[in-house]
């Protein structure tokens, strides 16, 4: 090679590979250090961050517990539903996604992305978008799994209402854990989380801490799209407590049928008094709580949800402890109670004039007619009002407020369901709080207030409360529906605890109070002509809510309100085993829509109680005249409505 | 032309063989663990062979007969396949790079490095003076601006920056004046802090993930990034074992196999599988350099520093990158990411640097 000065060249060209070789050395030192950095000083952290990239673990529900009646017959139960779902975390294209699920699954677009907009929902948590998937839907979502890893079959537990809306206002439903709900302290500290299927009424919500189990886990390996390709470890859920409620299944059913069979309103309860545990309630209208199971993303479920929401009807609404009423003339039997306690009457001396009513200031308030002078027995036996209007002046609206009160009026009873109100019970406090332009109490107020009537405005169940106790000689049990939560692998078995208050009643009062509601159904009394089966020896007060003037315009929407309170057995050595409250709205005065309805609820029970079987007809004939005939079916031996009538009317 | 005897035998550079080999096997482990299925490796094996006999044809080949009589031809067949990428080209990532042609993919570009530095290395075996002149850098910026602008066309800008590199490097070896080098040297930082503003909006965010990792949006710009961090430094010092990487094996990494290859690796085979992939690099670097230094003659010399050059260059980038230090430029890592032609064209540069040693003592 030749060139014009060849060993400067070459030491020139020789010393700039050096130059270069020197360079490379460097980059390849830097490099080094940096690996060095990630690899060695900073590995851990790296590890923690490549695991939380691979390792996702993924909720499996725990089962609730299920609902059984007091022969532990299933009220309500799980099953398992294959579910499309979408898990919004693993969504890459939103539009691809709400695209793929319009055209080949048949979801509702706009329904899609109001959950998928929800700023609220959870991004882990997967949306429900269609149930119980079709074969065809699962042999999609399996060929476009690499497409849509979004898109995915879960099996899900599926809360089951068996029988639909029967018993809907105690069962309660299901729901999705709200915002605000979350963030109260209460909530926060049982350790809900967003997303989470809570109860949202009736027993579901109460007991929610007994039914809902401990949820299990799957940890999975995933690749960066969400696909699950290993599962490291599963632990399984545990089913939440099976509850024991109160409830009998047969007595639901013919309390229900006896407003449905007549297309009629109102609210039942069947309770024992000797215990406190509720046999039946009733609320008309009602509603299916498996729609609210469902939880699905879908313009139909949403349609089936604002159904039962919108209804101008409430049927969400538990008449029961929500709906307050006039208790009419079933107030009557506490009247007579707290007389006779406080001495105002006694056994020996307590006649007083009906007079057909009474003259009030400038107005006359009447009685139903004129029962002349009766004692204590017949005016509760023929509901006089005449009789309580007197008697209420004498005792005076402080007494009557004192009294009512200890029995548990304008309180809430304390049955384990939410939502229980306390209505109104009228005082003079009462009446300067709310009506300023009228504050003083006057003897009017007290006329009215003496028969239930004006201003006095309870749930059924308070009252049923309340005369459980006077018939059980002044012990009051809380009603309630828990029995039995069964034992779980993580929580012991746990029985009910009653906890009764006293309020010593005399014997005489007693007696006499037990004599007067037995002699209302046995001695021709108000309810004598419904037809009650002589043997179960049912005692009760016939009552009559008016609806107030201004909304009464005519027809059956503004006819009175009817009660009826019954305990059985009454007047006997042995205690009342069962006792019943109804309410028919706009059905008319009290024996006539209510009392039939008590009678075939006690029939019922008594039927049963006798081993025999609660025939079909019992529910269904009692809409026919011959009521006397479909009691009699059940019970034996049949005493005619004539037969009672000729007996003497004690006094 | 081409020569076998038992001297030349002899004087093969075994070690000059072998670490190429060695790198794409090891780069194999890497995409066998993470390239969606097995044909990767088998593509990438052949074009390991094919590379190979490329190589041992050229080692027996008088590199001077190619620099003089091949290159031009080669230059030229390499700008017209450019060109036709360009019009038939198949674009994947992005990039519209890729040529096929009965059912292989072949990629123009990384050719066209090979063919760039054989006529920048004819130009300056007739440059006889020390310094060089205006005339030969503008003569030898010519040369690399036709496949500049063909594979700017096809927004490939990894790959155009390389031939900056490989320039660079050949002006500053071919004596260019310290002043000139100063002054290049600045155009570069005040160019490449110029044109920032003017680059599209990701390539602006993959130079803001370098400069500011902590507000990267780790599912967006800042994900492949990010993903190949915790790639590496998952992989502490021993590796999670060849096979059981998870971020490149599970798709948290992107086509771990081509670009991002040496995470795979760091992943897998931890600092000690890193440290050995250096030193094979290193190897291969020294060796080349050492050749380049017995070269008694520029051409041989500049020749194969052009080579050095470009796969410094390359590694600088590609491991940069991985780690963190420089931006996603698309730049493969030579000889491991999957790519048959990058391979093949790296073999030419070894099969060239092999026969300008054989020839060492031959004037």
């Amino acid at each position: 090679m030749s060139s014009t000065n060849p060993k400067e060249d070459r030491f020139n060209l020789e010393l700039r590979v050096y130059l270069v070789q020197y360079l490379v050395l460097a980059v390849f030192i830097i490099l080094g250090i940096r690996f060095y950095v990630l690899q060695v000083t900073r590995h851990e952290d790296y590890q923690a961050r490549a695991e939380n990239n691979r390792i996702r673990d993924i909720p499996i529900p725990a089962p609730r517990g299920a609902i059984l009646d007091r022969q532990e017959r299933v009220l309500v139960d799980n099953s398992s539903a294959f579910n499309v779902v979408v898990t919004p975390e693993d969504i890459s294209n939103k539009e691809d996604t709400v695209n793929a699920l319009v055209q080949n699954l048949n979801v509702d677009r706009g329904e899609v992305l109001v959950a998928l907009n929800d700023p609220l929902r959870p991004k882990s948590q997967p949306i429900l978008v269609k149930q119980n998937a079709t074969r065809a839907d699962k042999q999609w979502v399996s060929a476009h799994e690499l497409e849509h890893p979004e898109i995915t079959i879960e099996e899900q537990p599926q809360r089951i209402y068996k029988y639909g809306k029967l018993a809907s206002h105690l069962l309660g439903y299901i729901g999705q854990v709200s915002p605000k709900q979350l963030d109260m302290q209460s909530f926060k500290d049982a350790g809900y989380k967003a997303g989470d299927i809570i109860g949202q009424g009736g027993l579901e919500a109460v007991y929610d801490r007994v039914l809902r189990g401990k949820d299990g886990m799957r940890r999975v390996i995933v690749d960066s799209r969400g696909v699950p390709k290993a599962e490291l470890e599963k632990i399984d859920p545990i089913k939440g407590q099976d509850l024991i409620i109160t409830l009998d299944l047969d007595l639901q059913k013919v309390a229900e049928e006896q407003f449905y069979s007549k297309n009629e309103t109102g609210a039942a309860v069947a309770i024992n008094p000797q215990n406190g545990e509720l046999l039946a309630m009733v609320s008309v209208p009602s509603f299916d709580p498996n729609v609210f199971a469902r939880n699905v993303v879908s313009s139909e479920n949403r349609r089936e949800v604002n159904a039962i929401v919108n209804d101008p009807k409430h049927p969400l609404y538990n008449k029961a402890i929500q709906g307050t009423y006039p208790t009419g003339s079933t107030w009557k039997i506490m009247m007579a109670t707290a007389a006779l306690e406080e001495g105002v009457i006694t056994l020996k001396s307590s006649k007083i004039v009906c007079g057909g009513g009474i003259q009030v200031g400038n107005r006359f308030v009447h009685c139903g007619k004129n029962h002349g002078a009766p004692d204590i027995h017949l005016a509760i036996v023929h509901s006089c009002d005449g009789y309580f209007y007197r008697l209420g002046l004498k005792m005076g609206v402080d007494m009557i407020h004192d009294w009512v009160t200890r029995f548990g009026m304008g309180q809430r009873t304390g049955v384990d369901l939410p939502a229980e109100v306390r209505g109104i019970i009228p005082s003079r406090e009462w009446k300067k709080r709310v009506n300023p332009r009228d504050p003083v109490w006057k003897d009017f107020d007290t006329v009215l207030a003496s028969i239930g009537q004006g201003s006095v405005a309870v749930p059924p169940m308070q009252l049923l409360r309340a005369e459980s106790g006077i018939v059980m000689g002044g012990v009051f049990h809380t009603p309630h529906f828990f029995k039995v939560a069964k034992e779980t692998s993580l929580r012991p078995i746990s029985y009910y605890e009653d906890k009764p208050t006293e309020l010593k009643l005399s014997d005489v009062t007693f007696k006499t109070v037990d004599y007067g509601m037995w002699g209302v159904v046995n001695e021709g009394g108000t309810a004598g002509g419904v037809g009650f089966p002589r043997e179960i020896n049912a005692g009760g007060k016939t009552g009559t809510a008016q609806v107030i003037a201004k909304e009464k315009v005519r027809g059956k929407e503004h006819k009175d309100h009817s009660w009826f309170i019954s305990f059985a057995p009454m007047h006997t050595d042995q205690k009342p085993e069962i006792g019943v409250v109804c309410i028919t709205e706009n059905g008319g005065w009290g024996a006539s829509a209510s009392a039939p309805k008590v009678k075939m609820i006690e029939a019922a029970y008594f039927s049963k109680k006798l081993g025999r079987p609660i025939l079909p007809e019992l529910v269904a004939l009692n809409s026919q005249p011959t009521t006397t005939a479909s009691a009699t079916a059940a019970v034996p031996p049949p005493t005619t409505a004539a037969e009672r009538k000729r007996k003497p009317v004690t006094q | 032309m081409v020569d076998i005897s038992q001297r030349k035998l002899k004087d093969v550079d075994w070690v000059l063989l072998f670490a190429p080999i060695a790198l794409t096997a090891f780069g194999c482990i890497g995409i066998n663990s993470s390239a969606p299925d097995i044909s990767f490796v088998k593509k990438q094996i052949i074009s390991l062979g094919i590379g190979l006999v490329i190589a041992i044809v050229i080692m027996f080949t008088d590199y001077r007969k190619i620099v003089v009589n091949i290159a031009p031809f080669f230059y030229g067949a390499v700008l017209i396949l450019l060109a036709l990428v360009l019009v038939a080209g198949t674009q994947i990532n992005g990039n519209k790079a890729w040529l096929r042609i009965a059912g292989f993919s072949l990629q123009p570009s990384e050719f066209a490095k090979a063919a760039t530095i054989l006529m920048l290395a004819r130009h300056l075996s007739n440059v006889r003076q020390t310094t060089l002149s205006i005339k030969d850098t503008i003569i030898m910026g010519a040369i690399a601006l036709p496949p500049v602008i063909l594979v700017y066309a096809e927004h490939d800008t990894g790959t155009t920056l390389t031939f900056g590199a490989i320039l660079a490097t050949l002006y500053f070896l071919a004596g260019m004046r310290k002043l000139f080098l100063a002054i290049g040297a600045v155009a570069v930082v005040v160019g490449l802090i110029g044109v920032y503003p003017h680059l599209k909006k990701y390539q602006q965010e993959r130079i803001n993930v370098i400069i500011h990792p902590e507000e990267a949006d780790p599912k967006g710009y800042g994900y492949q990034t990010i993903q190949s961090v915790i790639a590496v430094g998952s992989g502490g010092v021993m590796g999670k074992g060849i096979g059981h990487g998870t971020q490149g094996k599970l798709g948290f990494l992107p086509f771990a196999w081509t670009d991002f290859i040496a995470a795979v690796i760091a992943e897998e085979t931890g600092l000690v599988g890193v440290g050995l992939m250096m030193v094979l690099y290193l190897l291969l670097i020294w060796r080349l350099i050492a050749v380049a230094k017995a070269s008694r003659e520029r051409a041989g010399a500049l020749l194969v520093m052009g080579f050095v050059g470009l796969i410094a260059f390359h590694i600088l980038c590609n491991l940069g990158m991985v780690v963190a230090m420089m931006p996603i430029m698309g730049i493969p890592l030579p000889l491991m990411s999957y790519g048959g032609t990058a391979v093949m064209a790296m073999f030419i540069g070894v099969g060239l640097a092999l026969s300008v040693r054989m020839r060492r003592f031959v004037n």
